[in-house]
């Protein structure tokens, strides 16, 4: 199932969907990252609210796509990751370092408005 | 062998204000090797017992009497009455022949007892010891033509005294257990101080299950109050482990991927040093030395400035 990628400005918000096989992931990766240039997008939010469980792959995916949207020109932030999945992924060693993020869509929009230098780690 | 209150086995309804179930008393006793003969032993010495519990106890509150921390517990002459008398009382019922429940229940309360009036547990040892030898010399005095007969009542004895032992150890280690509930449910509290701030001061010592509860509360409280930054104040801690210190990491990290930055604070030098030495990674946290310091960093970044009002009237009560 493909997921949603919507445009609001200039940004593209995307709201991953519970269980992304692993090829959807890459789907989504090449689709993101082909809208940012076609939109001319400043930044993109990763909203992962509906997400009760992130394994290592789609760990490694939210990277990768963060990292290509660096590399497109825009930035991205990763919102809206619950208490319980933030502490598994810790345990597990997955810290998305180097990644923005923020407490839900609302606070990423408004984290898009400011540049802030404290919160790369 | 079978046992009087076998039955007792596997019934878990434990004995009122204590941890002690009727199942966990019949197995204590299995493994005394307290079985009938040795009731029978002790029915048998009931009639010794009778005639020497009056001197026996003279002694025993005599010793306890010549001591000022002992002495303390009985200023009163009407209690040292009370205790005697119930002294005399507990005696007879050592040699009554009766071990069961109701017994047991008169134990765990003496115990409580015990507690309540601050009597601590060495010299409930101490006084115990002192009350067995005066027993036993009478014994084996009463009985030295039969010395193997009093050598057997002495161990049934010894049985049933190390039950009771092991019954008032029972009540002091429930009490102890319920004071380390106690403070673990202190909540460790996490506190808004301004919109999007939180603070958590932690005051004692962390172990795994509070600094658990402390990750919860705090992820939860970012949530909920939609806080940017957490001023954690470890000022109040005495020592923290590798363990700890790993926990807090991870509750950094975790609050990152919530979108909150994670202020640690109040570090002190021997515990600045044991995380040196550990080798714990703290590089992913923002530290800064105390509570103000960590405060004012937080407000900094939130975008908040605190301007002296030099005109403001001070405050006059």
């Amino acid at each position: 199932m493909p997921v949603p990628i919507l445009k609001q400005g200039a940004l593209l918000i995307a709201t991953l969907q519970d269980a992304l096989t692993d090829k959807d992931w890459l789907d989504f990766q090449f689709e993101l990252t082909k809208l940012v240039g076609v939109h001319r997008s400043t930044g993109v939010i990763l909203d992962l609210t509906v997400l009760d469980v992130l394994d290592s792959f789609a760990t490694k995916s939210l990277r990768t796509i963060a990292e290509m949207v660096k590399l497109r020109g825009a930035r991205a932030i990763v919102v809206g990751i619950h208490p319980d999945v933030a502490f598994t992924m810790v345990q597990l060693g997955l810290t998305l370092h180097g990644i923005e993020t923020g407490l839900d869509l609302e606070d990423g929009i408004s984290l898009m408005k400011h540049p802030t230098e404290f919160r790369s780690h | 062998m079978v046992f009087k209150d076998t039955m007792h086995i596997g019934n878990l309804e434990q004995f009122e204000g204590t941890d002690v179930t009727p199942g966990e008393i019949s197995k204590r006793k299995d493994f005394l090797q307290f079985r009938d003969a040795d009731i029978e032993r002790l029915l048998e010495i009931r009639q010794f017992s009778q005639e020497h519990v009056e001197s026996i106890v003279e002694e025993f509150y005599h010793h306890l009497l010549s001591f000022p921390d002992t002495k303390e517990f009985f200023r009163d002459p009407r209690v040292l009455a009370r205790v005697k008398k119930a002294q005399i009382d507990y005696f007879n019922q050592l040699t009554a022949g009766n071990y069961s429940d109701d017994y047991v229940r008169g134990r765990l309360k003496i115990g409580r007892v015990h507690q309540n009036i601050g009597l601590s547990f060495d010299t409930y040892l101490g006084a115990y010891r002192r009350y067995l030898e005066s027993f036993f010399l009478r014994l084996f005095d009463a009985y030295r033509s039969e010395p193997e007969k009093a050598v057997n009542s002495f161990l049934s004895m010894l049985k049933l005294v190390f039950l009771d032992i092991s019954l008032a150890m029972d009540s002091y280690l429930r009490t102890i257990r319920l004071q380390t509930e106690a403070i673990r449910e202190l909540a460790t509290p996490v506190l808004q101080v301004r919109q999007g701030l939180l603070i958590s001061p932690i005051i004692g010592l962390i172990d795994t299950q509070r600094a658990r509860q402390l990750t919860e509360s705090i992820l939860r409280s970012i949530r909920e109050q939609r806080a940017k930054v957490v001023v954690i104040d470890i000022t109040g801690v005495p020592l923290v482990d590798s363990k700890v210190a790993n926990h807090l990491v991870q509750t950094v990290e975790a609050a990152r991927l919530m979108g909150a930055m994670v202020i640690l604070t109040g570090i002190s030098p021997e515990i600045a040093q044991t995380l040196v030495v550990l080798g714990v990674n703290l590089s992913t946290v923002r530290t800064v030395g105390d509570l103000q310091g960590g405060l004012e960093e937080a407000e900094r970044y939130l975008g908040y400035r605190l301007v002296k009002d030099d005109k403001a009237t001070p405050f006059q009560s």
